[in-house]
């Protein structure tokens, strides 16, 4: 790995990352808040039956304890996004983007192979999407200590959601590297990194919402990581091996790939 | 052992690319000395950047070998580019980054010192003022410069540069030029393409033409220089003689007491033909190698 491209990196991301990091510890901070808040009135609008259950929950979480309240709050849409952000932004136009600028022209030039390039790039894009992770568990625990909410959490288990969690998103973000060394161009890469996240998230979804569309949820690697799980009993070990696969496959494809590619001269 | 000459800095054997069935590049075969600036020439779309860019591994051969600086280009890339200073054709640069961070990036992804950077700045009219400055505010001839010094200022034993001169005033074209004499005199060899013919003749010791892919010659540029045809206007004071009796002469244009042709061979023969008391103006213009080149391709094609 290159330490110097590593770095030069993550400066790349610097502006955004710290957007991103202070959005999601308000993002983070905000699920107790609403757990504490609406909680009730859920449980009660779902005891009483006026509106399905399945309807009350959104993905594999829900409001109705605070370790679904967590699941919600990393399945939402604004998470999806701003984890979004790096793993498929960024992955997806790290080195296309080079490439379609033409910097990856100068860079190349240095005394570096692709195969240092690939990886000096993907550990700074992973380190990015680990501190954004980082920051929206932390804005929940922060939350759900000033809401007073900390013994419904096994805090022992947070490492593991982490660990899950940081998984999950690397296999979007190698997927999203994959397509980047694949094309010369970033719209081919992050069109297709942008749907093989939203076809993941479609499926969990889908299957949450309607009971004869759940087998749906076992083919989404969102369904792979369940963090109100981890916090009440543990991580099933499959969960880590199937988003830790999914990451792997996508790495050794890019790995094979990009040092055999042709790069002719940018247009 | 004594007397054996040294390796070449840059050996291509039978160098071939195909992208499917089109052939960028067919069985480039050349040399290329310690100490030479070598100019690759030839009209856009004549394979250079492809075989520039094979040499440094950007692309792979379909078939054939090459080596840089002793080193295998298809085992031995990464230290290859460790000796080696690069300017693209078309250089692109990091916009939101100054002139100076480019180039210290570029220098520390090197690993290398920038020894000369100071130099090359100075004499490339590019102040600390302007290096302050982002490259997004950069005219093309400035980004051209840093291009420049990227690929110089940490003294690469070999230099590979694309169209180097694309961009650049000519009064920075004449310090470029300098630049690459001062190299040459120290030893360093640079192999260039162009496709600007008055600046190979200006700085190169050899050069290889390129067309279609496929290597048409390699001319000493002084013997390239020599064998060309020159443009003779003569006129003399009454009648001109008959035109097969001038040796060496084509093309004739007979008008009045003037004749006009294209000379090839040996000047001096021509001279002593035409000597006479009747003989009121020589005119010898010396062809550009712009003119050789052009003859060149006018008669060879491709393969033949």
């Amino acid at each position: 790995m290159s330490g110097r491209l590593f770095i030069q990196t993550l400066r790349w991301q610097r502006v955004r990352l710290i957007a991103v990091v202070l959005a999601g510890i308000g993002w983070g901070m905000l699920i107790p808040v609403f757990y504490g808040a609406f909680s009730g009135v859920m449980r009660d609008l779902a005891n009483s039956g006026a509106i399905p259950r399945e309807l009350m929950s959104f993905g594999s979480g829900s409001l109705f304890t605070l370790p679904g309240a967590i699941t919600l709050g990393l399945q939402h849409p604004l998470a999806i996004a701003m984890l979004g952000v790096f793993a498929v932004g960024s992955s997806a136009t790290a080195i296309a983007g080079e490439r379609a600028r033409g910097t990856l022209e100068v860079l190349l030039a240095r005394p570096i192979s692709r195969v240092t390039l690939y990886v000096s790039v993907l550990a700074a894009v992973l380190l990015a999407v680990l501190i954004v992770l980082a920051a929206i568990l932390g804005g929940m625990m922060g939350g759900s200590a000033l809401q007073g909410l900390t013994d419904e959490l096994d805090l022992g288990q947070v490492p593991l959601v982490v660990l899950n969690g940081f998984g999950l998103w690397a296999a979007f973000t190698t997927f999203g590297l994959a397509m980047s060394v694949s094309f010369d161009r970033p719209g081919p890469a992050i069109g297709l990194s942008l749907a093989w996240l939203l076809i993941h998230y479609f499926l969990e979804i889908l299957g949450s919402l309607w009971a004869d569309a759940a087998w749906t949820q076992a083919y989404s690697l969102f369904h792979h990581f369940n963090p109100g799980e981890i916090l009440t009993g543990g991580l099933d070990p499959l969960d880590l091996v199937i988003v830790c696969a999914a990451a792997t496959v996508p790495l050794i494809y890019a790995l094979l790939v990009f040092p055999k590619r042709d790069l002719a001269a940018p247009a | 052992m004594e007397g054996t000459p040294p390796a070449p800095v840059i050996s291509i054997r039978a160098l071939t690319k195909h992208y499917g069935s089109v052939e960028a590049l067919t069985d480039l075969t050349l040399e290329v000395n310690q100490g030479e600036i070598y100019g690759f020439l030839g009209p856009n779309g004549a394979g250079k950047s492809t075989a520039i860019r094979t040499l440094l591994g950007y692309l792979h051969a379909t078939r054939g070998t090459a080596s840089v600086l002793g080193m295998d280009i298809a085992t031995e890339s990464v230290e290859i580019r460790r000796l080696t200073g690069y300017l693209p054709g078309g250089i692109a640069l990091y916009d939101s980054l100054s002139g100076e961070q480019v180039l210290d990036y570029l220098v520390d992804m090197q690993g290398r010192q920038p020894h000369r950077r100071a130099e090359l700045c100075e004499r490339l009219e590019l102040p600390t003022s302007v290096l302050k400055r982002k490259v997004r505010d950069y005219s093309r001839g400035m980004r051209q410069k840093i291009g420049v010094v990227q690929a110089l200022q940490h003294d690469p034993e070999l230099a590979i540069l694309d169209e180097p001169t694309e961009g650049l005033d000519p009064l920075m074209q004449h310090a470029f030029y300098s630049i690459l004499d001062d190299l040459r005199r120290e030893g360093r060899t640079v192999f260039f393409s162009s496709h600007v013919l008055s600046e190979v003749e200006r700085l190169c010791d050899r050069v290889a033409i390129i067309r279609a892919g496929r290597l048409m010659a390699i001319h000493d540029v002084g013997e390239l220089l020599a064998r060309r045809r020159r443009r003779v206007t003569v006129r003399w004071r009454g009648a001109a003689p008959d035109p097969a009796s001038l040796p060496g002469l084509e093309d004739v244009q007979v008008d009045g007491n003037r004749i006009i042709g294209m000379l090839s061979g040996e000047v001096a023969g021509f001279v002593r033909s035409i000597a006479s008391p009747n003989l009121d103006d020589l005119i010898i213009e010396p062809a550009s190698l712009e003119e050789a080149f052009l003859e060149y391709y006018a008669s060879e094609e491709p393969g033949q």
